[in-house]
């Protein structure tokens, strides 16, 4: 490989809403990348712009100024190499677990049979195997949300973007959830090839995350870029777990 | 068949699913980790704390994990069995296997089982309202009915379509 393993760059980006000529500043020169095998996580109190941020890295929004690169070319909001896991896990009523799965891939133009296929496999990657045809009033929160994994996963991208994916959760689905997608990422077969996450939660950050981005409240300006070190799987009770939370707690206040 | 022995069927009547009936795979596994992370016993108080969950919403999940042979409770101490070990450094898949042997041995999950294995076709969602109501009254066998669905999926040893009503057995995939 000619370029290191960079796959997604973050460069200088700022984000304004304007009222009336007056400015609001949301996010405000934003820059960093994500690279192969890397699992990060975006932490920040609420309304520090990091769902703008996230929306604007898979090209749902645009930056005032600054770009967002993929692999090296401007983020379009159609690349099929990002998907998204959403807090309100979006899957449409009227389809069943299978079908919901499908519609990625169905917008990729895959044939019906491969579609199928590909569909099952994730389905049974996340233990949805048996609920493929309930439909999403038939399924508890947790479940809901593993359909919106396998949906996202379906398309097999490099990067998955996930915005507050457990936050719509109670604490036991959540923590449950929180460790099958973990399990998930440490199976170097199954997409992705990164993870790119948004939390309020710092305690979820350093459970899940490589590498902690921590935003300031807005406008939202990275105040810190972390490495964690703790090996997997970690357990929110030790010390040196608590001593990451307790620092990034300090950077936020 | 069973390989906990601890809680399961043990009232052997046909209300026996009403412990884990309202309840999810997930919160159950949720609730196991947690107990296991803080060192794998703890008093109801520090769990409800824990896991942020009031008594009310914790009851009933500590229930199912109790009746599904994975915690003990004496005294209000709340404690993870071998079982449970097992679970947590299971897979997705092993998950649901270990869950199957428990959950194929709830007499009420057998009594419809049976059901469809001796009709040799379908059944539909009314006859097995029927025979669990003849047992439990009508509302209760609606819950029963949703739980019966719901887990069976889950252990992948029950197909059904809601919209034509209809439960069908299935083979577990491998």
């Amino acid at each position: 490989m000619t370029e290191p393993d960079v796959l997604l760059q973050v460069k200088d980006v700022s984000k304004s809403f304007f009222d009336n000529g007056k400015e609001f500043k949301i996010l405000d020169l934003v820059r960093f990348e994500v690279t192969h095998r890397d699992f990060v996580c975006i932490v920040g109190p609420s309304g520090c712009g990091k769902s703008t941020l996230l929306r604007i890295i898979v090209g749902l929004e645009e930056p005032t100024s600054g770009q967002v690169l993929f692999e090296g070319h401007p983020i379009r909001a159609d690349n099929p190499q990002v998907a998204m896991v959403f807090q309100s896990f979006a899957l449409f009523p009227w389809l069943t677990v299978v079908q919901n799965v499908e519609l990625g891939l169905e917008a990729l133009h895959v044939d019906p049979v491969k579609r199928r296929a590909v569909a099952q496999k994730f389905i049974d990657a996340v233990g949805l195997t048996g609920f493929e045809n309930a439909y999403p009033r038939e399924l508890s929160g947790g479940m809901k949300q593993r359909v919106g994994i396998a949906r996202a996963l379906a398309i097999e991208p490099l990067l998955l973007c996930m915005d507050e994916p457990f936050s719509s959760l109670d604490a036991l689905t959540a923590q449950n959830l929180r460790d099958e997608i973990l399990q998930l990422w440490s199976n170097p077969d199954l997409p992705p090839e990164a993870v790119l996450m948004v939390t309020h939660s710092i305690e979820e950050a350093v459970y899940m995350a490589d590498r902690v981005i921590v935003l300031s409240s807005r406008p939202g300006r990275m105040v810190a870029e972390l490495e964690i070190d703790l090996p997997r799987p970690r357990n929110r009770k030790e010390p040196e777990f608590y001593g990451w939370v307790d620092e990034i707690y300090s950077l936020i206040v | 068949m069973s390989n906990s022995g601890e809680g399961v069927g043990r009232t052997g009547g046909v209300t026996d699913f009403h412990p884990i009936a309202k309840v999810s795979v997930g919160q159950i596994l949720g609730l196991v980790e947690a107990i296991d992370e803080v060192g794998g016993v703890a008093d109801v108080a520090t769990i409800s704390q824990e896991v942020d969950m009031d008594l009310d919403r914790l009851g009933p999940i500590l229930g199912a994990a109790e009746f599904l042979g994975l915690v003990t409770v004496e005294e209000g101490d709340v404690r993870i069995t071998d079982l449970s070990r097992k679970l947590l450094h299971a897979n997705v898949r092993e998950r649901k296997a270990i869950v199957r042997d428990i959950i194929d041995d709830v007499p009420v999950f057998r009594l419809i089982t049976d059901m469809a294995r001796k009709a040799g076709r379908p059944l539909s969602r009314q006859e097995i309202i029927d025979v669990l109501s003849a047992r439990v009254g009508s509302h209760q066998a609606e819950d029963l009915f949703k739980a019966l669905v719901y887990w069976g999926r889950y252990v992948e040893l029950v197909r059904y379509e809601s919209q034509s009503e209809l439960l069908t057995l299935r083979t577990p995939s491998k």
